[in-house]
């Protein structure tokens, strides 16, 4: 049976995405940290408890979420104009789209430093150019209500590309007749975008959607680099929460506890939103 | 200039301008990072490259390292998925589809959660501080996008090709070797630029196997430079480290392209 | 070298493809296996490759069980009905491929290679692509390969069907001379009669799984065995008559000619072909094809009538031949 060559890959897959999920929900149930010696000692729920009413927790989960949902709503719309804009045929599309798609290969970290710097108080680049149009120091990363908006511009500026070049395969694989089609019934370019492109565009949009939320709700990378979490935390996500409490505090427990608790938020977010989606009837389209 | 030219102008400068800004930076001296004043005559050095090429260890050591990772990366995922997708490809139907669900619900986890389990894994084997030990959860990681490409390309190969070579006398292997893989090397392609990218990039996993200072893969690097310390951090210094980082991967992107594109077209398109 | 197939039965899920089929091709003959899409002849063939496995059954190519012996080691030559020609090699490199693997020196390969090329008249196409191939280079491409396979057994799968009808023409007789001549049993797969009947030593007309008819061209055009086969073979199609006490009475287009003396009817429709024309006409025993010359002169209301002799009689209810009064 040839599919039996499937099986070191598809192992490796379960071992590696699997077990972890499994591990995680036996340390949960059990304190594993400098106190006890960095040996596990069933605890029952204690951690559960604990992180019931760990409000840096929730407030994690919170910021997490709000970050998410901006970053990946403002990355749809901006990538839709971009895909748009890149569908048409103009010279030089293929350069410009190639030029596009350069955030998306750096590292990061890597450009993590860069945007401390280019936001810097008082020498970053923003800051002078809003001291010579005469306005007070803007302050973005010690702000702690406005930080969390410089990350989202940080991880919008990275990803888009990415969506874009998702929807550009979408906006492609639309056939032309149809516009044509909707011209002769007397539709206007507007109307065509919202009747022909945007429906048949929906599986893309769904599946740039779920990707990029779920990717998003694991910011790690950006927040470690860029903010460290600050400041006073309204940066810190729930991936360096955990993080933090595995790797700081040694606390491997309660850190098992919050990524299985992060997981398990994520997945009901997604459920609820495909909820939510089914019941509006925005999926009806993919019902084929 | 017509409309359109002012939009491709605008998204130009908001996809080049901060690694532009990089670039300028790192020819910039620490003064005049800080005094927006000084003379344009005065403002530039080459300084900053000088320090970061004498560090120890040498900057060129982290490309070295997350190109070694990166490699032997893409080697195992695809030694390891192309004959996982020839398998896929052949499945009944009936399995196809909630197979394919389960690996796309792998290609869109998001990893960094699993950062903690591996390390332990890392820990009880001595996977830890070992550029060849990390492909393998690299490999893992990379592996469900891989397969969805790969088994992509294998569906898309008409039956007929691979009867005919079969009644030629050709084996499993002779039919993959001259004639299967032949076929697939565009999407074999793109499946290794994609992959060999996800290596580069990766963090969480490389932050947490990896402590040794020579053997830092790129990411960790420009991590730790940057958390070294919080008032005096070099940004000239830093900013020269982004340049020639990101180097090697714009030429990378800019030459793969249109591997690229078409391995991320194709993966929305069975997605 | 000898075909044989016994009791083979195949079923893909619960749908039976093929039931109990029995043949047996002698030495040098050519078998087509004919019939319409379903019936079960490419599956036959496919069995016979090796490309599937019967659920039951033996094959035995000149004697040897063939029912564990992969495909790839069967040495039977296969024209594909998209001739399966590998798109990244050249036709030179079509050809080798098989060859090299193998075994055998360069120089008996390359030789081999030319001869053939040559026979088929591709020997200034050896450099190109399938892609830049006409569809009948393609096929001829394909043909080169199976006949390079030097195999026991010649499998032909719908080999023309992709070429118009000119072109179909001019390569039968070629295919006859490679192919036809020799000591290989063929199997001909085609769901096209007049090909059939022009190649085929015995057609084995196939229905649902089985063979409903196997017999020479000739037997079967003169003594079909069922009104299926009677309505398979001939074109145009052989008229049936509703059936009379219990018997359905057949007369082919040819059979019936204009006669003073004959049923009135009148002319739904006529085609001109030239050399002979084609006409529906209508009377009390039913709507008739009629074929005869093209020279004749048709009345408005002409008369037909046919020879008692030229009849074939059909159960009513099952369809099969009934013996001659």
């Amino acid at each position: 049976m040839t599919v039996l060559l499937a099986v070191p890959a598809l192992l490796l897959i379960a071992v590696v995405f699997g077990w972890p999920m499994l591990r995680y929900a036996w340390l949960s149930f059990h304190a594993d940290s400098v106190l006890t010696g960095l040996e596990p000692v069933a605890n029952g729920g204690a951690n559960w408890i604990r992180l019931a009413v760990d409000q840096r927790f929730w407030l994690d989960a919170g910021q997490t979420a709000r970050f998410a949902l901006i970053s990946v709503g403002m990355e749809l719309l901006l990538a839709l104009a971009i895909a748009l804009l890149l569908h048409q045929s103009w010279r030089g599309r293929g350069a410009v789209r190639a030029l596009t798609l350069l955030p998306w290969a750096l590292p990061t970290t890597m450009m993590a430093l860069g945007w401390r710097w280019i936001f810097n108080t008082p020498y970053g680049p923003i800051e002078v150019l809003a001291r010579t149009i005469g306005l007070d120091s803007l302050d973005l990363l010690s702000t702690p209500s406005i930080t969390w908006l410089v990350t989202v511009f940080a991880d919008v500026w990275k990803t888009t590309p990415f969506i874009t070049l998702i929807l550009l395969a979408g906006l492609q694989s639309i056939p032309d007749d149809l516009y044509s089609a909707f011209r002769l019934e007397g539709g206007t370019p507007l109307q065509a975008l919202r009747r022909v492109t945007l429906p048949l565009l929906l599986p893309y949009i769904l599946l740039s959607l779920l990707f990029r939320l779920a990717q998003a709700f694991g910011v790690f990378d950006l927040v470690q680099v860029l903010t460290g979490g600050g400041p006073a935390g309204s940066t810190e996500s729930i991936a360096l929460y955990a993080y933090l409490n595995g790797m700081r505090f040694l606390d491997f427990g309660y850190s098992a506890t919050v990524m299985l608790a992060g997981f398990l938020l994520l997945t009901a977010l997604i459920l609820a939103g495909t909820l939510v989606l089914k019941t509006f009837g925005v999926l009806r389209p993919l019902d084929r | 200039m017509t409309r359109r030219s002012i939009w491709i102008a605008l998204l130009l400068v908001w996809s080049l301008a901060p690694m532009l800004w990089q670039l300028v930076s790192s020819f910039t001296t620490a003064d005049a990072l800080v005094n927006e004043q000084l003379s344009f005559w005065n403002r530039w050095t080459l300084n900053n490259y000088r320090d970061l090429l004498s560090t120890d260890p040498p900057f060129w050591r982290y490309l070295f390292n997350s190109s070694l990772v990166a490699s032997l990366t893409t080697l195992l995922t695809l030694v390891l998925a192309i004959p996982a997708a020839y398998g896929l490809a052949k499945l009944p139907i009936r399995w196809r589809g909630s197979l394919r669900t389960a690996v796309v619900g792998a290609a869109l986890f998001p990893y960094v959660l699993l950062f903690l389990a591996l390390l332990e894994l890392a820990r009880t084997f001595s996977l830890g501080n070992n550029l060849i030990a990390i492909s393998i959860p690299y490999s893992a990681l990379s592996m469900p996008l891989a397969l969805l490409l790969l088994t992509a390309a294998f569906e898309a190969l008409p039956n007929d090709l691979e009867d005919a070579a079969k009644l030629e006398g050709l084996s499993l292997w002779q039919r993959l070797r001259w004639v299967l893989l032949p076929l697939i090397a565009p999407a074999s392609a793109s499946t290794a630029i994609l992959v060999f990218l996800f290596a580069w990039n990766e963090y969480p996993v490389a932050l947490t196997w990896l402590s040794r200072s020579d053997l830092l893969t790129l990411p960790v690097a420009m991590a730790r430079i940057a958390g070294s310390s919080t008032y005096s951090v070099p940004y000239g210094t830093y900013a020269a480290a982004t340049v020639l980082g990101a180097i090697p991967l714009l030429v990378l992107v800019l030459v793969f392209q249109r591997q690229i594109v078409s391995g991320l077209t194709n993966g929305a398109i069975k997605g | 070298m000898t075909l044989e197939l016994r009791a083979i039965s195949k079923s893909f899920g619960e749908r039976p493809v093929l039931k109990q089929l029995d043949l047996n091709v002698a030495d040098g003959e050519c078998v087509a296996l004919l019939g319409a899409s379903g019936c079960g002849k490419s599956t036959a063939l496919r069995l016979i490759a090796g490309l599937d496995q019967p659920d039951q059954g033996s094959i035995r190519i000149n004697d040897a069980e063939m029912v564990d012996v992969p495909a790839e080691r069967r040495r039977v030559g296969m024209v594909f009905q998209s001739y399966a020609l590998f798109p990244h090699l050249n036709v030179w490199e079509n050809l080798e491929l098989g060859l090299r693997i193998r075994g055998g020196t360069t120089g008996t390969r390359d030789a081999r290679i030319s001869r053939v090329l040559e026979v088929l008249q591709l020997s200034e196409y050896a450099q190109q692509r399938p892609s830049q191939l006409s569809g009948g280079q393609r096929q001829r491409v394909a043909l080169a390969r199976a006949l390079l396979r030097d195999p026991l057994v010649y499998l032909l799968d719908e080999p023309m069907s992709n070429l118009d009808a000119q072109l179909r023409e001019d390569l039968r007789p070629q295919l006859r001379r490679l192919m036809i001549g020799g000591d290989q049993p063929v199997v001909y797969v085609t769901h096209d009669q007049q090909e059939a009947m022009a190649l085929a030593d015995r057609i084995a007309v196939m229905r649902n799984g089985s063979i409903e008819q196997i017999g020479t061209p000739r037997e079967l055009y003169l003594q079909p065995a069922s009104t299926y086969v009677a309505q398979f073979i001939g074109r145009p199609q052989m008229n049936l008559l509703p059936a009379q006490n219990g018997v359905t009475i057949g007369i082919r287009p040819d059979d019936l000619r204009l006669d003073s003396d004959g049923w009135p009817c009148t002319i739904l429709s006529r085609e001109w072909f030239g050399a002979n024309q084609m006409l529906l006409v209508r009377c009390d025993r039913g709507d008739l094809r009629m074929v005869c010359s093209g020279e004749t002169t048709i009345a408005a209301e002409p008369q037909i009538s046919w020879s008692s002799d030229c009849e074939h009689r059909f159960d009513g209810i099952s369809g099969r031949r009934l013996p001659s009064a």
